[in-house]
């Protein structure tokens, strides 16, 4: 058996990345019971942070990037060991040395294509907003109602820009006075700071800063909770302070305030998948649930993991962007649970749940043809 | 039973008792055990007591546990004699189903205002014969058993409670809107009072123990582990009820969903404690959970014996008396699997309502379905702890615990205020009843000079003389619930002791211990005229008291009774035989009627208490037991075998908490060597000891002199030791010291130790092994103060801890996190798999290199010390033998003293007059010790307040002219109570009926028969076996 001694300047590097609640952990194994991962394959967050406490982490194990940061280890442990900042702490001196093992291996390219067009798929900033073209979309000025943020999936992605598009006939059709950045706009960086890239994330973050502040941007509405969560939780980091509303909080309270109004029948049976970062991260459960229960017509049925133990899709901390070998692809667990409550649409409110989704509906045995994967706008859109 | 005749005899009864006029010495809230022992220890030293309950019995939390680890006793048998002493305590005045309203005044002089709950049922006229609960048709979860079975809206709250009286919850319909009213109309003594209102009552009293329990941490609110949401998830306290024989299933263990027995049954440690995420639960460790749920795994097993159990952890604090063998215990049985790793709960079941539970292993996360999951839940503040905090003005502690003084657990931050039990913090029954006396004890110093004041003596009616009468025999058999009820046919016992000679009387109950029933005994007794009484029930070590005294209360001479053991000595080793169990019961109760037969009268002797007391030990707590009891004014001599008082304290400078012990004991050695009632002898060793309670005598030499003390109490302090190692290169390399030698060089900040830029600290040396199976209590925590102040005096030094187990029980977990928030390191090694350490040289630096195995890495790691500090073993203190061995006390397995009971007398010893207090009886923490002296001084007292003390009457005398001289029952007898006297016909054998314990060893050696054992003779032992052999 291997004998290895414990490595001081490794933990003190841990340590100043960010990784100083690691030393709490008292190896109970709760992380390890509720890890998704742990239901396609053998992985061990409680070994990662065994390793981290005595400077034995391998920059260069692919074990360091499987994390999604779904959150439900942090959310049951009881030392409050911060497994999320601690694991991105070793992933930010991974970055430092330009180590990207195994499925990490795109993050350099994707890091690249934020800087330059600041999006991730590498596409012409001056691209951005061409999903709002004959869509009567405005931009963005002082005093208007809010500032629509679409994301750079639904700005870019095909399928997202069906929900970009749902989304604007909701608010048009709600008469909300909106307009959006477009190209001034870029990625919010969350996803690229999770992967240890504190450098560019900060410079996203300022430049978005400038833009908003430069524009007079008092409220922003988002449509991806991994754009919420970044604007609400982690600018503030900069001394700014905006008021951030998801999409489905947004609709929620439209159709409150008698703005929005659904009158024809959708008459499904769906069900509902909480995003981690809307639901988990962030406590958004029941305004999506309300907002589609106000549909007529549609049967709402609950997955067994619901609210603050929704399963993973597989998309967060920057593993949207990573290779997931088939079998180990937490959707597909995932999408076989949404069939199996009888339920022909699943519905979500994450582009990164959305993308994972349709990619396991297309790789079911039926070919995906007794179920829809459905954002949560584009059933709305319906209802209109 | 004839009401008039009854209602008579109560009458008269309440005549006799004088109103109260609302001023006594001291008021004890809470009737939980705490409470009980409190009020019992100071009323037997004289001072009256109102003991006040806010549920409508005496009993507490213990009173809803099936059996208390680690003996397994049954929780019920060992607590409710106490409740009915309580009851027929003059000097107490039991106030039940009362809550405090509000106090004012000082120590000495305080007034409590009472808040007297409407009953709706007058005490005074209720006779507990439940006629009303049959007839009520309101049903409302059962409170006593979780709410998981119903009970009526008017019922007593469990059938051993004192009072035995109902009570109607507001649940009742008369109460609602007027409707109903049945209860009234069937109650043959008038006792339902709807027009009963709230009642308020200033009561003055001198001091005030606050003993008000715990709650049981409540997993509802978050749904932890699925409970509430999925059926089959349950609290250890609901399973304890399941377990009960008088829970909602009987005793028979069924789950909630479909009522079936499980037979796969997970447990899971630490439901809301040792947790700071998420919110809602407590950082602490409770403390009892470990022991309790091995005490529910093994008695699940005798229930379900093709039980498939695991148990969840992470670190079993098994660190108490007895705890670790009872681990094991529990690890044997077939079946049954400990799991470190917490758990999460997966899903349940639709159809089969099996909920999954996921762990890690080390082959990676299982999922495995469970047919029952029961939470090992935290213990919390008590209900009322917030409230009591303003009206009792105390302050409480972070966890919303009482605060307690640093070097004084049992004083609260008002003077004046006691306090003792759980409401402290997490813990166990024997540390709440130890507080207990102790409190007691503080209390009773604080009222000294009204001792007796405001007392009154027991009375028992003038007792009959029958021994020329024709026996004439009543039997009582009792069903004890399900446990004999399920096992032997009760209804055809009784039937057959009717047909049994001599019987005149023949009765059976569903709990002869319940009140009522204890009751109805006497009354029969005087009703029919019997003379004799056989108790076909359980084992007269719990119960036999309570009868004799029953007995006493009828005016019958208490030795007239004999008990038949159809449970312990046949229901529940017979369980699978009920036919024969059935016939052996019948052998029984008729070898019983038999023997009662041939009983005689006996009496108790009465001897004088010589008002000295002898205190051995001058450490911490042979000085405040000391101290305490020369605060009462009772001369106490106290002997030190050393050349100053202080004992292993001497070597402590700093406890966990921070309080800088030198001083203390500084304070606390002035406070002893000034005080005029306290004798001290240094360099003292004790040669002799004679006598018995209340009566010793003990020589001892000092200083070249020999002196003889009389005393009529003596209290055992003499401490422990620290094990010296032989393993981990200890004495062979001057880098390798124990925690003690540790603290007393951090304390002196030596150099060399600052100095060490890598600390190993290795826990469970010396125990926890074939040479010492317990584990030593202290060390864990003893790790974390010495680490924890290393890292304060050089915060860059790197420690290390090699444990096994944790055990940083009660609050003491929160300095647990915090070392591992100032980086200290925690390395698990299995027993079969210890540390290796090698000195060698490493850069020009002396170190000793340490391996161990990391079972998480699953790696080796290697550590290079310049430092190693071993949790050295506390061990038994030399010459304990030697000491038991004069005061004719036992020494446990272990080789520390062993108390008369583990868990309601863990002060006193078998033999009476002797106590024990501090490391001698097992290893603890320096608060601990403080309390358990307080409350030895406190058990003290309550014999040498009486100028007498009585002795049993069933003892052994000699028939002189029968005796040979051969001494073969001096030889045989361990409390030397025979020796030879010279009389005119030669040496004879004499018994010393005052130390004679009468177990009868020289009975059966005496080759003359000349020797002989009252209560026992051999008429009664024949008869007794002739009646055994007459149907063979």
């Amino acid at each position: 058996m291997e004998t290895v001694a414990p490595q001081k300047e490794i933990i003190d590097a841990v340590k100043a990345a960010g990784g100083d609640a690691f030393k709490s952990c008292y190896q109970c194994g709760m992380c390890d019971t509720v890890c998704p991962w742990n239901r396609v394959h053998r992985f061990s967050m409680r070994k990662l942070v065994r390793e981290a406490t005595f400077g034995l982490t391998e920059i260069d194990s692919e074990d360091i990037w499987r994390c999604t940061t779904c959150g439900k280890c942090p959310q049951v442990c009881p030392r409050d060991v911060r497994q999320i900042e601690s694991g991105v702490a070793l992933r930010r001196i991974a970055t430092e040395y330009d180590v990207f093992a195994g499925a990490a291996a795109p993050i350099p390219g994707i890091a690249a294509n934020l800087r330059a067009e600041g999006n991730p798929f590498g596409e012409a900033r001056s691209k951005r907003a061409d999903w709002a073209k004959g869509l009567g979309v405005k931009r963005f000025e002082e005093g208007m109602e809010v500032m629509y943020s679409p994301g750079c999936y639904l700005s870019y992605d095909p399928r997202g820009k069906k929900i970009a598009k749902a989304t604007v006939e909701i608010l048009q059709a709600a008469g909300v006075n909106f307009g959006i950045l477009g190209t001034d706009e870029s990625c919010c960086g969350e996803s690229i700071r999770k992967t240890g890239d504190e450098n560019l994330f900060r410079t996203l973050a300022r430049s978005n800063i400038a833009q908003l502040v430069a524009n007079g941007v008092r409220k922003i509405l988002v449509s991806s909770p991994h754009c919420y969560h970044s604007f609400k939780n982690e600018y503030p980091e900069f001394m700014v302070h905006f008021e951030v509303v998801h999409i489905t909080e947004f609709i929620h309270q439209l159709i409150t305030d008698g703005r929005l109004k659904l009158t024809k029948p959708v008459a499904k049976n769906v069900t509902y998948h909480d995003p981690c970062y809307l639901g988990r991260h962030n406590g958004i459960f029941e305004q999506p649930r309300q907002a589609l229960m106000a549909v007529p017509g549609l049967q709402l049925t609950e997955m067994a993991e619901n609210r603050k133990n929704s399963f993973c899709c597989g998309g967060g901390g920057g593993r949207i962007w990573m290779e997931t070998p088939k079998g180990e692809r937490f959707s597909d667990l995932r999408l076989e649970q949404a069939a199996a409550t009888g339920a022909q649409v699943l519905v979500t409110a994450c582009p990164y749940c959305i993308t994972n989704f349709e990619d396991s509906r297309l790789g079911r045995a039926d070919g995906g043809a007794s179920i829809e994967i459905k954002d949560m706008t584009e059933i709305i859109r319906e209802a209109i | 039973m004839e009401f008039g005749l009854l209602q008579q005899q109560w009458n008269t009864q309440n005549a006799l008792r004088p109103a109260d006029d609302n001023m006594g010495d001291v008021m004890v809230i809470g009737g939980g055990i705490s409470g009980i022992q409190s009020a019992l220890d100071l009323s037997a030293d004289g001072y009256k007591v109102y003991l006040v309950e806010k549920s409508p019995t005496v009993g507490g939390k213990m009173s809803q546990l099936d059996k208390t680890f680690p003996t397994n006793d049954c929780s019920m048998c060992i607590e409710s004699p106490k409740f009915i002493e309580t009851d027929r305590a003059p000097n107490i005045q039991l106030l039940t189903y009362t809550d405090v309203d509000s106090v004012e005044g000082q120590p000495g002089d305080f007034t409590v205002t009472v808040l007297k709950k409407p009953r709706y049922v007058n005490a005074d006229k209720c006779t507990g014969c439940t006629t009303c609960v049959a007839r009520c048709p309101v049903k409302i979860p059962d409170p006593f058993n979780q709410e998981m079975s119903l009970a009526k809206a008017v019922h007593i709250y469990f059938a051993q409670a004192v009072p035995l009286v109902t009570y109607i919850d507001d649940s009742c319909l008369f109460l609602k809107d007027k409707t109903c009213g049945i209860c009234q109309g069937v109650c043959e003594n008038d006792a339902i009072d709807f027009g009963q209102k709230a009642e308020k009552v200033k009561i003055k009293v001198g001091a005030i123990i606050l003993s008000p329990g715990y709650e049981t941490f409540n997993p509802l609110p978050r749904n932890d582990y699925g409970y509430g949401v999925f059926k089959n998830v349950v609290t250890s306290m609901d399973f304890e009820r399941l377990l009960c024989s008088t829970g909602p299933d009987e005793g028979q263990i069924l789950r909630p969903s479909d009522h079936k027995h499980p037979n796969k049954i997970a447990w899971i440690h630490c439901v809301g404690s040792r947790q700071v995420n998420p919110s809602g639960g407590n950082s602490y460790c409770s403390a009892v959970c470990c022991s309790y749920t091995q005490k529910q795994v093994i008695l699940a097993k005798d229930h379900l014996p093709d039980l498939h159990a695991k148990i969840f952890h992470n670190d079993i604090r098994s660190y108490g008396k007895d705890f670790e063998r009872f681990y094991q215990r529990a690890q044997k049985l077939p079946d049954v699997h400990f799991v470190r790793s917490y758990v999460s709960v997966g899903s349940e079941d639709p159809v089969s309502g099996d909920v999954s539970i996921r762990y890690t292993t080390p082959d990676g996360v299982v999922e495995e379905f469970f047919e029952l999951v029961v939470l090992s839940v935290g213990l919390v503040p008590p209900k009322d702890a917030q409230r009591f905090s303003k009206v009792f003005g105390i302050e409480l502690n972070q966890h919303g615990f009482c605060k307690v003084e640093p070097f004084n657990p049992l004083q609260t931050s008002r003077p004046g205020i006691f306090t003792s039990g759980a409401f402290q913090g997490p813990m166990d029954i024997p540390e709440s009843v130890m507080g207990a006396s102790g409190a007691g004890a503080q209390a009773a110093n604080l009222l000294k000079s009204r001792r007796g004041q405001l007392s009154t003596d027991r009375v028992y009616p003038p007792e009959k003389d029958v021994s020329q009468d024709e026996a004439k025999i009543g039997v009582f058999v009792c069903r004890c619930g399900a446990n004999i009820g399920s096992v032997v046919d009760v209804p055809g016992v009784a039937e057959y002791a009717k047909g049994l000679p001599g019987v005149v009387h023949v009765e059976d109950s569903m709990f002869a211990c319940a009140t009522n029933t204890a009751q109805a005994i006497s009354d029969t007794i005087r009703d029919k005229g019997l003379n004799r009484v056989v108790i076909a029930a359980c084992t007269p070590r719990t119960l036999e008291p309570l009868f004799r005294d029953t007995l006493r209360e009828a005016g019958m001479n208490q030795y007239y009774i004999d008990m038949a053991n159809i449970r312990e000595h046949c229901s529940w080793v017979h369980s699978k035989e009920k036919e024969a169990a059935t016939a052996k019961s019948k052998d029984l109760v008729r070898m019983s009627v038999a023997r009662v037969g041939e009983l005689e009268p006996l009496d108790e002797f009465s001897l004088p208490v010589d008002k000295n007391a002898l205190v051995i030990g001058g450490g911490v707590a042979g000085m405040t037991s000391a101290h305490t009891l020369a605060e009462q004014g009772y001369e106490t001599y106290l002997i030190e075998k050393a050349s100053d008082l202080g004992g292993v304290a001497s070597r402590l400078h700093f406890t966990l908490e921070g309080m800088d012990v030198q001083s203390f004991l500084k304070e606390l050695k002035k406070k002893v060597y000034r005080h005029p009632k306290i004798h001290i002898l240094l360099d003292a060793s004790i040669t002799h000891v004679d006598g018995y309670v209340g009566n010793f005598t003990t020589t001892v030499k000092s200083k070249g002199r020999t002196r003889t003390i009389k005393h009529g109490a003596a209290i055992i302090a003499t401490g422990a030791s620290e094990y010296r190692p032989t393993e981990y290169l200890y004495g062979q390399s001057e880098q390798v010291m124990t925690l003690l030698e540790m603290e007393g060089k951090l304390a002196a900040q030596e150099e060399k130790l600052l100095a060490a830029q890598n600390v190993v600290m290795i826990q469970c040396v010396g125990c926890r092994n074939a040479d010492r199976n317990y584990c030593a209590r202290v060390c864990c925590s003893g790790t974390m103060k010495n680490a924890l102040k290393m890292k304060e005096l050089r915060p860059e030094v790197e420690i290390y801890v090699l444990f096994r187990d944790i055990r940083t029980y009660g609050f003491r977990e929160n300095y647990y996190l915090k070392a591992a928030h100032q980086n200290v390191k925690f390395i698990r090694y299995e027993s079969d798999d210890q540390p290796q350490l090698e000195s060698i040289k490493q850069g020009g630096r002396s170190v000793i290199r340490v391996t161990a195995l990391d079972p998480i890495l699953d790696k080796k790691l290697e550590l290079d010390a310049d430092a190693i500090v071993l949790a050295a073993a506390v061990i038994p203190a030399e010459g304990s033998a030697d000491l038991a061995r004069m005061f004719k006390v036992p020494l446990g397995p272990d080789g520390f003293f062993q108390e008369a009971h583990l868990k309601l007398r863990p002060v006193d010893f078998a033999a009476e007059g002797v106590y024990l207090c501090g490391t001698a009886q097992y290893p603890k923490h320096l608060s601990e010790t403080i309390t358990q002296a307080y409350g030895a001084a406190g058990r003290a007292l309550t014999l040498l307040s009486n100028d007498t003390v009585t002795a049993s009457g069933a003892v052994c005398s000699v028939t002189p002219r029968d005796c040979v001289s051969c001494g073969a029952c001096i030889s045989v007898c361990t409390y030397g109570a025979i020796s030879f006297e010279d009389t005119p016909g030669g040496k004879k054998a004499v018994v010393n009926s005052v130390l004679c314990k009468g177990d009868g060893l020289c009975v059966a050696k005496c080759p003359t028969a000349a020797i002989s054992l009252s209560h026992f003779t051999d008429d009664e032992v024949f008869t007794q076996i002739d009646a055994a052999l007459a149907e063979i």
